[in-house]
């Protein structure tokens, strides 16, 4: 008996496995026929331009709401630690390049994972099991061209525009702050912020905004395109590319900063 | 000239389920032919792969003596050329309206001018009887128009072949019977082979020329529907007159 149930517990995991495999393998396929679409096709402008406005500006809100607060709290908590050892002034610097290069690519990069990922899952889930993508199919249209490559782009323009708005609110969130509420001298913090925040800190950060909007855009088609049947598979394939699109941003974070950092400090930068 | 549609030992699985086990049918450019089959037997699955939307385990698809079962994606796009499809439910675009909707199969003839796609549209409309519906969204429509709107998209580019998928399931029998006149007016006017899919017994009268019955993953028997409601198989028999079997029943 012992024996049976190790030899059906190997069997699942086995299974699993070869799941996840062959998943990651239809998610290399599908983000390689998207990359040769978008290379070789031009989008339809209009389907380009209605993506970019529903992930550019449908998006301002969450953007600068967590941008400001982030850009506060870590304004708040930088002085608190800073004033014990008289460096109130370095507070904005540490703000500008913490925003910069990770907090405001990754919050705003998770926000849009949110907002757009799960939009985008459900839609395609949705035209999945009302045969809508079939439909596609028979009218020639090929639905990588048509519903994930103009996703894709506008993600990936959209992201690190918002990325920068992030960025720049989170700043100004802080600088009033701490100017404004905890008294810092405002001439030195600013002298210091520029000082210590290098051009590399902030094209570092777009380079990584850039790369989770492919991120974002591909998981979120990929999940959608491939839900199972009715709305619990829906539900499932809104949530799934949600937690993975976020694990994968979170994860590959820690290797775009570490490559980058390598590259810039390599090229002299 | 090689037949418009002509099938092979296909054969399709999903999981440890047998769907198709080896269909052979051949079907000629002009034919319209009804496939039935109790729900479940792999009516739709069969269509599918017709066109191309599965790829089967084993056999062969040939359209116009070409073999697709092994053709990718971008090169069944060009074979779907010749075909249009209505869908079960319709499987309008809910985010267009009917003229987006119906007009979405001229993208591929892009040399159309406005007014020249907008006239295609307007035709395609008034042979479903459903002109001045242009600007309608999907979720204005009942059942019925759904499905003719989905006619409407399926002929706009004047394909060779159109497959309905349970044109009439769902609608009540006077919307089924102007679904049944349309697929013989859209035969008749635009000469297409027509395949549909069906177990309402009453399509299969009024638009069947020739009815091939899919049981056990496979083309049971085939023939005129005259020799298809009179046959005293009992397989056939029980079918296509709704007697079901007494062993299923039993709990």
């Amino acid at each position: 008996m012992v024996g049976a149930g190790r030899c059906g517990m190997i069997t699942d995991v086995k299974a699993l496995v070869q799941q996840q495999l062959e998943g990651l393998g239809r998610y290399g396929l599908l983000c390689y026929e998207a990359l040769g679409s978008a290379v070789r096709r031009r989008p339809a402008f209009g389907d380009l331009l209605y993506q970019l406005y529903f992930v550019g500006v449908k998006s301002q809100s969450v953007v600068l709401v967590t941008g400001a607060f982030t850009g506060m709290v870590l304004c708040a908590q930088t002085y608190f630690q800073f004033h014990k050892v008289k460096m109130d002034t370095a507070t904005l610097a540490v703000v500008s390049v913490s925003m910069g290069s990770e907090l405001g690519p990754v919050l705003t990069a998770l926000m849009v994972a949110g907002r757009v990922g799960a939009a985008m899952a459900a839609e395609l889930g949705t035209m999945r099991v009302t045969e809508q993508i079939d439909a596609l199919r028979t009218l020639a249209a090929h639905p990588v061209d048509y519903l994930l490559v103009p996703r894709l782009l506008a993600t990936m323009i959209a992201l690190p525009l918002l990325t920068v708005e992030s960025i720049a609110i989170g700043i100004g969130a802080a600088y009033a702050v701490g100017v404004g509420l905890l008294g810092i001298d405002a001439a030195y913090s600013w002298h210091n912020m520029v000082r210590y925040t290098e051009v590399t800190d902030i094209s570092i950060g777009l380079t990584k905004s850039f790369v989770f909007g492919a991120i974002v855009a591909t998981i979120s088609c990929y999940k959608g395109m491939n839900c199972r049947e009715g709305a619990e598979g829906v539900g499932r394939a809104t949530t799934e590319a949600v937690v993975y699109a976020s694990i994968t941003i979170l994860i590959s974070n820690f290797f775009l900063t570490m490559f980058l950092s390598q590259l810039a400090y390599a090229t002299g930068y | 000239m090689p037949p418009a549609i002509e099938v092979q030992a296909l054969a399709k699985s999903f999981g440890a389920q047998r769907v198709l086990a080896g269909v052979d049918l051949s079907i000629e450019a002009g034919e319209s032919v009804v496939i039935i089959g109790r729900s479940g037997c792999g009516k739709s699955i069969l269509l599918k792969h017709l066109i191309g939307l599965m790829s089967p385990d084993a056999g062969a698809v040939r359209i116009e003596g070409v073999d697709i079962a092994r053709l990718n994606e971008r090169a069944l796009l060009e074979v779907r050329r010749k075909f249009g499809m209505l869908f079960q439910s319709a499987a309008l675009f809910d985010s267009m309206t009917v003229a987006e909707n119906v007009g979405f199969g001229l993208r591929r003839e892009p040399g159309l001018s406005a007014a020249e796609r907008a006239r295609r549209v307007d035709e395609a409309l008034a042979l479903v009887d459903l002109r001045g519906t242009q600007g309608k969204k999907p979720a204005e429509l009942s059942g019925g128009m759904r499905k003719r709107v989905g006619l409407a998209r399926a002929i706009v580019y004047r394909p060779g072949i159109v497959l309905y998928d349970e044109p009439t399931t769902g609608l009540d029998p006077i919307v089924a019977d102007s679904i049944d006149q349309l697929i013989v007016r859209v035969r008749d006017q635009l000469r297409v082979t027509s395949v549909v899919v069906t177990h309402d017994m009453r399509s299969v009268q009024r638009v069947g020329q020739r009815i091939l019955l899919l049981h056990q993953g496979r083309i049971y028997t085939s023939g005129t529907p005259e020799t298809i409601f009179n046959s005293t198989d009992p397989v056939v028999h029980r079918f296509v007159h709704g007697i079901s079997d007494p062993k299923e029943i039993q709990i």
